[in-house]
C-alpha cells in the first residue's frame, strides 16, 4: 500500500483491569484501511481482551477508540457491528442445530419483521460463495459442516454485515498448513478490497506471511510495532518473550540398544462422534527416546493418547506396554504416566486440594489408606515432598488446586504422573497455555525422563517444539502415520507436507527395530 | 353404557382434559428452548387455578379471570427467571422451591377464599360458544363443539406457538439461545432478555392452563388441584421433542389417559385407575430411556449462562 | 519453595462462615416476608412466631413433635445430600418414600416367626431396598446411558405414588378390607419402631437419621468410598483417569441415596403412621430436597436444616390455635427460605467463579476471557 491510506482504527491508551490482573496496560494500536495488522503475543499477553474491548464485549477502564478518526464508545457487539467491526472468534459462535443460513441471519434486522424471511439472505449467500469460490449449501445444518467450512461460515457472517474492519482471532488453529496458505491469500484479498484487518496469532511464521505490520504485545503492554517483511523471526520472538529465545536442538545421549517399551499394532478406534479416529495405526516407542507426534489438531492424536492410557476402547488392534496388553484404564504408575491435553478437565480436580491431586491415583490405596481409612497426615507428607521436588508454588498442600497458576497446575500433573517412575510417558500438548518459564520447566522434565531411560511420547501441534525436542518424529494425519523422520536435521517443509497427507516416495517403515 | 357412547364420552372428556395441558405446554416449551428448565410449571398452574377461581367469583368476568390467572403465573415465572437467569441459581431447585411456595400459599389462602364466599358457590365457567346446530352433529358434535371456548383456544395456541417459533426472527433467536447462548450474544442479541422472555411465557401459559383447569368444568378450587399436571407437561416436552405441535399431541395422549383413569370404574374396566394415571409418566421414562426414538433437547438446558465464561 | 505444612485457616474459616451465614440470612429474610403475610391476615407476627416456637420446643411433647416431623426430612435430606456429593440430583425422593414405605409395610404386616428386633430390622432393610429399587431405573440410565436423572426421577415419583396407591386399594393383598380410607392393615407391634419418649410419637427414626448423618460425614472425608464419590461429583473425567469406575460409583451412590429416601418412608410407616396409607407423604420428598439444599449438601448441616423444618411444621399447629393462621404457613416459610437461599447464595458462587475464571483464563489459551 503505497498511497496514503486512511487510518481505519485507532485505539489509544487502552487500559483494562480484571480482578487480580492487569490485562491491558495503556495500549495504543492503529490499523489503516487495506492493511493487515498482525497482533502477536503469547497466550495471556492481552490480545483477546483488547479485541473484546473493540468488539464491545468489555469496557476499558480508560482509553479511547477512534473509527475513521471519530471517537466512539462501543457498548455491545451490536454497536460494534453497526460500526462495521466484525470478529471471528477462536471458538466458533455457531448454533449447531440451525442451518448455515439461519446462523448467518441470526441477529440481523429482519427484512419484513417479524417474519423470518430467508430468501433474500439465501440469494446473497449464494452470491458471496460464488465470489469467493466456496461450496457451501445454505440449508446444511452446521453440525454437518467440516471445520474449515464452519470457519468460512463465520467469515460469511461478517461479510453479510458489510464489515469493514475484520478481527480474526487465531484463525489458523483449525487449518492444515496449506489450507492456511489459501486462507492467507483470502485475507490479503479482503485487505485489497479496502478492509482493515487485525490478525491475532501467537505464531511468528504466520505474521510474516500475511501481515503488513506487526504489533507485539507482552504482559498486557505494547512492546513495539515493526514491519512484517523486514522483521526477523528471532526479533519477533524476542519481542514476544523479552529475551533471546533459543529454538535449537538439545543433543541426545547415544544409546546402543533399543528396548521396546510401547508396541501399537494396527490400532483402530472411533472418536466421540463415532467416526474413525485411528486407522491401522502402528507404532513402536523405545526406551530412552522422545518420539514427537506432529500434526494438525484433530487427526487422532488425542484418541491415540487415550487409547494408550486405556481411557478409550479401540475397535481393533493391540497395544502392549512392556509386553503386557492394555485393557482398561492403566492406573499402574510404574508403567504409564499420562499428561493429558486438557489438564483442567481431565488431569486435575480443581476443587480438590493440591495434595489430593498429587496423589489422585494412589491416595485410596496403602500406605495412604489403611483398613479403609484414609491417612491424611501420610498423604500430606508425600505431597509436600513432591511440592518441593518439582518446585510447585503453592501456599500449602491443602489449598484447592484451582488457586494455582496454570504453570503450577501443570507441575502438579507432571509430578503426579512421574512419581511412580513410569517406563512410558505420554504427554499431549503439555505446554499449551503456559508462560515461557513453565514451558522450559516442562521441556527440562521431558529431557530428564528421556535421559533416565523413559520412553516419552510428545504430542504437540507446535512444530518448533517438536523439532527441538524429538529424537524421532512421526506425523499423524487422519488417524494414520504419514511418515517417520529423524529429529536431527528434520525438514520442516517435509513435515508440513506430511501433515497434509501427502505421502512421499516411501515412508520409513515404523515399528521395525534395528 | 354401551360402547359407542362410552367412546364418545371418553373422547369428549379427553379433549376437555387435555386443554389445560395443551395450554401450559404451548408456552411452556419456550422456556426449555431458551435453555432454562422450569419445573415450577406445576406451581404456576396451581396458583393460576386459584387465581382464576378467585377472580371469576369476584368479578364474574371470565376474561378478567383468565388474564389474572396468567398474570399470577407470569409473576411466579418472573421470580424463577430472576433466580435462574440473573442469579444463575440451580434451575431444578428454583422450580422445586416455587412449587413448594405455590402449594403453601394456595393452601393458606384456601380457607379465606371460601370464607369470603360463604356458600362455596361455583365460579362462573367458560361458555360453550358453538352454535346449537354444530353441537348436535353426530359424533364430532359432542366431542369438538360441545366444549367451553377455552378448549378451542387450547387447540389454536400450539399453532400460534409454532408460527412464532419457526417463522419469526424472534423464534429463531429463541431456538438459538438454548443451544449456543454465546453465539447469540456475539450476534448482538440480549441473551438475558430472550431467556427471561422464555420463562415468563411459560409462566403466562401455565397460568392459562390453570384457568382452564378450574373454569372449564368445575368452577372450584381444591388444595393441590393440579395434582402433577405440571409434571405431565414436562413429560410432554420430552415426548413431543420440544415441537409445539408434537407437544400438543402428547398432551392429548395424556389427556386421554387421564379421561380413561377417571372412568375406569364406570366403564367396568378390570384395570385399576392408577395404571392410567401412571401411563404418561411411564411413557416419558420409556422415551428418555431411548425406547421411543431419540430425545435430544436444547443443548444448554439446565446450565447457567455466564457471559464471562465461554 | 513450600512454606510450612500449614492448613490455610483463613480461607477454610471464611468458606465456613459463608456457607453457614447464607442459610441463616435466608431464614431471617423468609421470616420477615412471612410476617407480612401474617400481618395481612390480621394477626400479630410476634405472637404468631412465639406461638410457633412454643409449639415446637415449649414442652417435651412439643420437642417430640418437632423430632417426629424432622425424622423423614432428615433421612430424605441425607439421601439428596449424598447425591449432591456425587453430582447427582435425586429428585425422586417422593417416589422412593412410597416405595420404601410400601416395602416396609409388606414386611411389617406379615407375622414372622422371629424375635421383634429382627422383625423391625428386616422391615427397615426392606424399606431401604424398596427405595433403592425405585432409584434403579434413573441410576442405570444415568450411569450407563448418560440420561439426565432429573426428569426420570420426577416421573418415577408419580409412578411411585400410584403404585403405592394400587397396593392399598382392594383387591391388593396389602389392602385392608373394608377400610374407610385406603390403607394397609396396621403394622404388627413386633415390627413397629420403638418410641423414644413415652406418650409421644417420637420414634427411632430420628436417632437412626442422626447416626447416618455422622456416618456419611465421616465416610465422605475418610474413606475411599467418600473419595470416589467426591471425585465423581467434582470431575468425573479426572476420576476415570484416576482409575475410579465412575459408572459403578454413580449407580452405587444413587442407589444409596434412593435407599435413604426409602428409609424416610420406612420411618413414617413403621414409626408414625403405623400403616401404609394412600398418599401418606404430602410432599416430604420435595421437602427433603429443600433440606439438603439449605445445608449445602453437608450431612451434618442437614441435621440442622431438617430440625429447623421440623420445627416449622410442628409449631404451625400451635400457631393456628393461638392466632388463627393456618398451618400451611409453615410451607410458605419453608419455600421462601429456600428461595432466599438460592437468591443470596449464588451471589457468592458467582463471585468465586468470576475470580477463578479470570485467574485461570489469564494463564490459559484464550478461552474468551482476558488474554
Amino acid at each position: 500500500m503505497v498511497e496514503q491510506a486512511e487510518v481505519a482504527l485507532r485505539m489509544v491508551g487502552i487500559t483494562k483491569h480484571f480482578p487480580g490482573i492487569l490485562a491491558n496496560n495503556d495500549i495504543t494500536i492503529q490499523v489503516k484501511a487495506g492493511e493487515v495488522l498482525g497482533l502477536l503475543g503469547e497466550n495471556g499477553a492481552g490480545k483477546t481482551t483488547l479485541m473484546n474491548i473493540l468488539y464491545g464485549l468489555h469496557r476499558p477502564d480508560s482509553g479511547e477508540v477512534f473509527i475513521h478518526g471519530k471517537p466512539v464508545t462501543i457498548a455491545s457487539a451490536h454497536e460494534a457491528s453497526e460500526l462495521g467491526i466484525g470478529m471471528v472468534h477462536q471458538h466458533f459462535m455457531l448454533v449447531e442445530n440451525l442451518t448455515a443460513i439461519e446462523n448467518v441471519v441470526l441477529g440481523l434486522p429482519a427484512e419484513r419483521p417479524p417474519l423470518l424471511d430467508l430468501e433474500p439472505a439465501r440469494v446473497r449467500f449464494r452470491q458471496l460463495t460464488k465470489e469467493y469460490g466456496l461450496e457451501l449449501d445454505p440449508s446444511t445444518p452446521v453440525w454437518q459442516l467440516p471445520v474449515g467450512d464452519q470457519q468460512w461460515l463465520e467469515i460469511l457472517k461478517l461479510l453479510f454485515r458489510k464489515a469493514r474492519l475484520l478481527i480474526l482471532d487465531e484463525p489458523t488453529a483449525v487449518l492444515a498448513p496449506s489450507q492456511a496458505q489459501q486462507f492467507f491469500k483470502t485475507v490479503r484479498r479482503f485487505a485489497e478490497e479496502g478492509r482493515a484487518i487485525i490478525f491475532i496469532s501467537h505464531k511468528l511464521e504466520e505474521m510474516k506471511e500475511v501481515a503488513d505490520r506487526v504489533t507485539v504485545l507482552r504482559d498486557g503492554h505494547v512492546v513495539g510495532t515493526v514491519d512484517a517483511k523486514t522483521a526477523t523471526p528471532s526479533l519477533l520472538a524476542e519481542m514476544m518473550v523479552g529475551r533471546s529465545v533459543f529454538l535449537d536442538r538439545r543433543p541426545r545421549p547415544v544409546t546402543e540398544t533399543r528396548k521396546e517399551v510401547l508396541v501399537i499394532d494396527s490400532l483402530n478406534c472411533l472418536n466421540d462422534r463415532g467416526a474413525p479416529a485411528l486407522r491401522d495405526f502402528s507404532l513402536t516407542v523405545y526406551a530412552g527416546e522422545i518420539l514427537g507426534i506432529a500434526g494438525v489438531d484433530g487427526n487422532g492424536q488425542r484418541e491415540l493418547a487415550e487409547c494408550i492410557a486405556g481411557l478409550r476402547q479401540p475397535t481393533d488392534g493391540t497395544i502392549h506396554i512392556m509386553g503386557d496388553s492394555v485393557r482398561g484404564v492403566v492406573s499402574d504408575t510404574t508403567l504409564l504416566g499420562y499428561v493429558p491435553e486438557d489438564r483442567r478437565k481431565t488431569g486435575l480436580v480443581l476443587s480438590f486440594s493440591v495434595a489430593e491431586n498429587l496423589l489422585l491415583k494412589t491416595c485410596i490405596y496403602p500406605p495412604y489408606t489403611r483398613r479403609g481409612v484414609m491417612q491424611w497426615p501420610t498423604i500430606r507428607r508425600h505431597a509436600d515432598e513432591l511440592i518441593g521436588e518439582y518446585d510447585i508454588r503453592t501456599p500449602g498442600s491443602m489449598i484447592p488446586t484451582r488457586y494455582l497458576s496454570g504453570g503450577n497446575q501443570q507441575k502438579v500433573v507432571v509430578a503426579r504422573e512421574l512419581s511412580g517412575g513410569p517406563v512410558l510417558l505420554v504427554t499431549s500438548q503439555p505446554t499449551r497455555g503456559l508462560d515461557l518459564g513453565a514451558v522450559e520447566a516442562v521441556h527440562k522434565v521431558l529431557l530428564r525422563e528421556r535421559n533416565r531411560g523413559c520412553a516419552v511420547i510428545f504430542i504437540s501441534t507446535e512444530l518448533p517444539e517438536v523439532l527441538a525436542l524429538s529424537d524421532r518424529i512421526v506425523v499423524a494425519y487422519k488417524g494414520q502415520i504419514m511418515g517417520e523422520i529423524d529429529g536431527e536435521g528434520a525438514d520442516v517443509n517435509l513435515i508440513g507436507e506430511l501433515m497434509l497427507g501427502h505421502r512421499e516416495a516411501r515412508p520409513t517403515p515404523v515399528g521395525e527395530s534395528t | 353404557m354401551d360402547l359407542p357412547n362410552m367412546v364418545l364420552d371418553w373422547l369428549a372428556a379427553t379433549i376437555r382434559l387435555s386443554a389445560p395441558l395443551m395450554l401450559a405446554g404451548a408456552g411452556g416449551l419456550f422456556t426449555e428452548r431458551t435453555g432454562i428448565f422450569n419445573i415450577g410449571i406445576e406451581g404456576m398452574m396451581l396458583c393460576g387455578t386459584m387465581a382464576a377461581v378467585a377472580a371469576s367469583l369476584a368479578t364474574g368476568n371470565l376474561l378478567i379471570a383468565t388474564l389474572f390467572a396468567m398474570f399470577v403465573g407470569g409473576l411466579l415465572a418472573l421470580v424463577h427467571a430472576y433466580l435462574t437467569v440473573t442469579r444463575r441459581a440451580d434451575q431444578i431447585v428454583a422450580g422445586a422451591a416455587i412449587n413448594l411456595f405455590a402449594l403453601g400459599i394456595t393452601n393458606l389462602l384456601n380457607t379465606p377464599l371460601y370464607r369470603a364466599y360463604e356458600y362455596r358457590p361455583r365460579a362462573p365457567l367458560y361458555p360453550v360458544l358453538a352454535p346449537e346446530a354444530l353441537q348436535e352433529l353426530p359424533f364430532i358434535g359432542p366431542i369438538l363443539f360441545d366444549q367451553p371456548v377455552i378448549v378451542w383456544v387450547a387447540f389454536i395456541l400450539p399453532f400460534v406457538a409454532a408460527w412464532f417459533l419457526y417463522r419469526t426472527t424472534w423464534g429463531l433467536n429463541i431456538r438459538a439461545v438454548g443451544d449456543h447462548p454465546h453465539a447469540v450474544a456475539t450476534a448482538g442479541l440480549s441473551v438475558f432478555r430472550l431467556k427471561y422472555a422464555g420463562v415468563i411465557i411459560s409462566g403466562l401459559s401455565a397460568g392459562l392452563g390453570g384457568a382452564a383447569l378450574a373454569l372449564a368444568d368445575l368452577g372450584l378450587f381444591a388444595p393441590n388441584m393440579t395434582a402433577g399436571r405440571g409434571f405431565a407437561v414436562l413429560a410432554a416436552f420430552v415426548v413431543g421433542k420440544w415441537n409445539p405441535i408434537y407437544v400438543a399431541a402428547a398432551c392429548i395422549l395424556f389427556g386421554a389417559a387421564d379421561a380413561l383413569q377417571l372412568r375406569a370404574q364406570t366403564y367396568g374396566l378390570a384395570i385399576p385407575y392408577q395404571i392410567f394415571v401412571m401411563l404418561p409418566y411411564l411413557l416419558t421414562i420409556a422415551a428418555l430411556a431411548g425406547l421411543v426414538g431419540r430425545t435430544v433437547g436444547p443443548k444448554t438446558v439446565g446450565k447457567p449462562y455466564d457471559p464471562q465464561i465461554v | 519453595m513450600t512454606k510450612r505444612q500449614s492448613r490455610p485457616v483463613l480461607p477454610v474459616l471464611g468458606e465456613l462462615i459463608l456457607s453457614g451465614g447464607r442459610p441463616v440470612l435466608a431464614i431471617l429474610a423468609s421470616l420477615v416476608v412471612s410476617s407480612l403475610l401474617i400481618l395481612a391476615s390480621g394477626a400479630n407476627p410476634f405472637r404468631a412466631y412465639a406461638a410457633m416456637l412454643d409449639g415446637a420446643v415449649g414442652s417435651a411433647a412439643a420437642l417430640a413433635n418437632t423430632g417426629v416431623r424432622a425424622a423423614p426430612l432428615l433421612l430424605g435430606g441425607l439421601g439428596v445430600a449424598l447425591g449432591f456429593k456425587a453430582g447427582l440430583l435425586n429428585v425422586g425422593v417422593e417416589g422412593q418414600i412410597y416405595a420404601g414405605g410400601a416395602a416396609a409395610a409388606a414386611i411389617g404386616i406379615t407375622p414372622l416367626p422371629v424375635p421383634a428386633w429382627l422383625h423391625i430390622f428386616l422391615a427397615i432393610v426392606a424399606g431401604f431396598l424398596g427405595g433403592a429399587l425405585w432409584g434403579l431405573i434413573p441410576a442405570y440410565l444415568k450411569a450407563f446411558r448418560g440420561v439426565s436423572e432429573i426428569v426420570i426421577s420426577l416421573m418415577m415419583n408419580y409412578v411411585g405414588i400410584q403404585f403405592a396407591s394400587l397396593l392399598v386399594h382392594e383387591p391388593s393383598p396389602l389392602a385392608l378390607e373394608g377400610a374407610f380410607y385406603p390403607q394397609s392393615p396396621l403394622i404388627l407391634s413386633s415390627a413397629r419402631l420403638p418410641i423414644l419418649i413415652r406418650g409421644t410419637s417420637l420414634h427411632a427414626g430420628l436417632p437412626l437419621g442422626l447416626l447416618i448423618a455422622v456416618i456419611l460425614h465421616l465416610a465422605l472425608r475418610y474413606t475411599p468410598f467418600g473419595f470416589r464419590t467426591r471425585i465423581t461429583g467434582e470431575n468425573p473425567e479426572a476420576g476415570r483417569y484416576a482409575g475410579v469406575n465412575i459408572r459403578a460409583q454413580i449407580m452405587l451412590v444413587f442407589l444409596l441415596s434412593a435407599g435413604l429416601g426409602g428409609l424416610a418412608g420406612t420411618g413414617e410407616v413403621l414409626g408414625l403412621k403405623l400403616a401404609l396409607y394412600d398418599y401418606f407423604s404430602g410432599g416430604l420428598g420435595y421437602d427433603g430436597i429443600a433440606v439438603a439444599l439449605m445445608a449445602n449438601g453437608n450431612p451434618l448441616a442437614v441435621i440442622l436444616t431438617a430440625l429447623f423444618f421440623g420445627l416449622l411444621r410442628a409449631g404451625a399447629g400451635k400457631m393456628q390455635v393461638a392466632v388463627g393462621i393456618e398451618t400451611p404457613i409453615a410451607q410458605v416459610i419453608q419455600a421462601l427460605a429456600v428461595l432466599f437461599v438460592i437468591a443470596i447464595g449464588f451471589a457468592e458462587q458467582v463471585r468465586i467463579t468470576r475470580r477463578e475464571g479470570t485467574e485461570m483464563v489469564a494463564e490459559e489459551a484464550p478461552a474468551h476471557g482476558p488474554s
